[in-house]
């Protein structure tokens, strides 16, 4: 074989050999950075859904909405340390809601769903501020996505006094729709009682105006059950 | 004129199920035999959609608002759910939303529906009732839920949602074709005569 032949052979062969190795490295990197993602929004979920203590909190029966059967929620009794701080009681409870039902089947809200934040303003509206996956994960549906918000607004009626209305956000914005259907534009009304075992559609009413909802009094926001 | 809604469209697909059943396509499907049956028995009917396209909202409740007596019915797929159950949905406002917006009679784009608010409830009662009897499982009467479709058009509109597009093979919603198709038929032959010529 000529030596020019072998040179170029022995030089081919080490490319090919750094080349794999690049290779092998990079490929470690690329899982290296997959690897630290998933640790990362891990961490981020692990975070949030840390149970939240305060100076305040006391034992009680707290009524958490959870679904019974394919169209309907209903309070479940769970002993709870929730705070006398309206704001840190609702997340309280919201955490429960997402991260407590007693069975799979009674699930209410995705298990990767997070309250990012949980404000309430001085006329009684709170925003609940939910991570993309509520709205990613619920099942797209108009019942299963009045379930989901009924659960979120029949937990806050029956646990939180002192709110109006419930303006929910995603990921900080306002969306058309949790999931392609039911109407979060406006506000739900929190300042009626929520009502055990009843029916979505009877027990809370859907989104107001937010043009109009200023005007608008607590006598008048009050639900009348259609039925 | 009775205008027929396919939900989602284009890229918004909808409810997708494992056995490879899609919500848009299957309610275009749904719309376009409903379509072809009123207008059999003398309905005038527009569909918002007829393609693979995705009105907005606004798009699709302007096409019933054009007109002074429509009937708005908005067709969907659930995700979840046994297989073969019909529900109606009417629109539920709160939070004292005025019956109109201005002194002037004129109400908001946002706010259009609620004058038509209890004409919808009785529509949606009327339809599911005709759906319970063809489906067995369904609820007998409609439920008030906030669907955005239904919030900006000025006339009685209703939202059908069938479940579910859970099932193995996506064929078999095409069986739901026929007894949807009838009871929206006899639905809106009952509800007909009450149909409000203009603002109620």
């Amino acid at each position: 074989m000529p030596r020019n032949l072998r040179i170029v052979l022995a030089i081919l062969g080490a490319a090919v050999l750094v080349g794999l190795i690049s290779l092998h490295s990079l490929n470690q990197r690329v899982e290296q950075f997959a690897e630290t993602k998933v640790s990362d929004e891990q961490a981020r979920r692990d975070l949030l859904a840390q149970p939240i203590s305060t100076s305040s909190d006391a034992k009680v029966k707290a009524s958490i909405f959870w679904a019974a059967g394919a169209d309907k929620t209903t309070p479940v009794e769970v002993e709870l340390d929730l705070s006398s701080n309206p704001t840190q009681r609702a997340k309280q409870v919201l955490r429960a809601l997402v991260t407590d039902p007693p069975t799979p089947e009674q699930r209410t809200l995705p298990a990767d769903a997070t309250l990012l934040g949980f404000y309430i303003l001085s006329d009684g509206t709170a925003i609940a501020d939910f991570s993309q996956a509520l709205a990613s994960e619920t099942p797209s549906g108009i019942l299963s996505e009045e379930i989901a918000v009924n659960s979120i607004v029949q937990t806050l009626q029956g646990n939180v006094s002192s709110l109006r209305r419930l303006k929910i956000l995603i990921h900080g914005q306002e969306v058309d729709t949790l999931a392609g259907h039911v109407d979060l534009t406006g506000f739900f009304d929190l300042s009626s009682p929520a009502q055990p075992g009843a029916a979505p559609g009877s027990a809370v009413s859907g989104p107001a105006a937010a043009g109009s909802s200023a005007n608008s009094t607590s006598t008048a926001a009050a639900p009348q059950p259609r039925r | 004129m009775v205008v027929l809604d396919p939900g989602h469209g284009g890229t918004d697909t909808g409810a997708r199920g494992a056995g490879g059943a899609v919500e848009k396509d299957v309610v275009l499907n749904f719309a376009r035999i409903t379509r072809a049956e009123l207008e059999r028995q003398g309905f005038r009917v527009v569909m918002t959609r007829n393609d693979d396209s995705n009105p907005s909202y606004d798009e699709r409740a302007a096409i019933a608002n054009a007109h002074r007596d429509a009937v708005f019915v908005s067709l969907h797929v659930s995700s979840t759910g046994a297989p073969g159950n019909a529900r109606v949905y009417s629109y539920r406002f709160s939070m004292g939303v005025p019956a109109t917006s201005a002194s002037n009679g004129l109400v908001a784009w946002n706010e259009a529906q609620q004058p038509y608010v209890d004409a919808s409830h009785r529509l949606a009662d009327i339809l599911q009732i005709e759906l319970a009897q063809r489906f067995a499982g369904s609820p007998a009467l409609s439920i008030a839920v906030p669907v955005r479709e239904l919030r900006s058009v000025a006339a009685p509109a209703v939202a059908i949602e069938i479940s579910s597009v859970s099932v193995a093979d996506p064929n078999s919603l095409t069986a739901f074709a026929p007894p949807l198709v009838t009871a929206i038929a006899r639905g809106l032959t009952i509800y007909r005569p009450a149909i409000p010529i203009g603002a109620p």
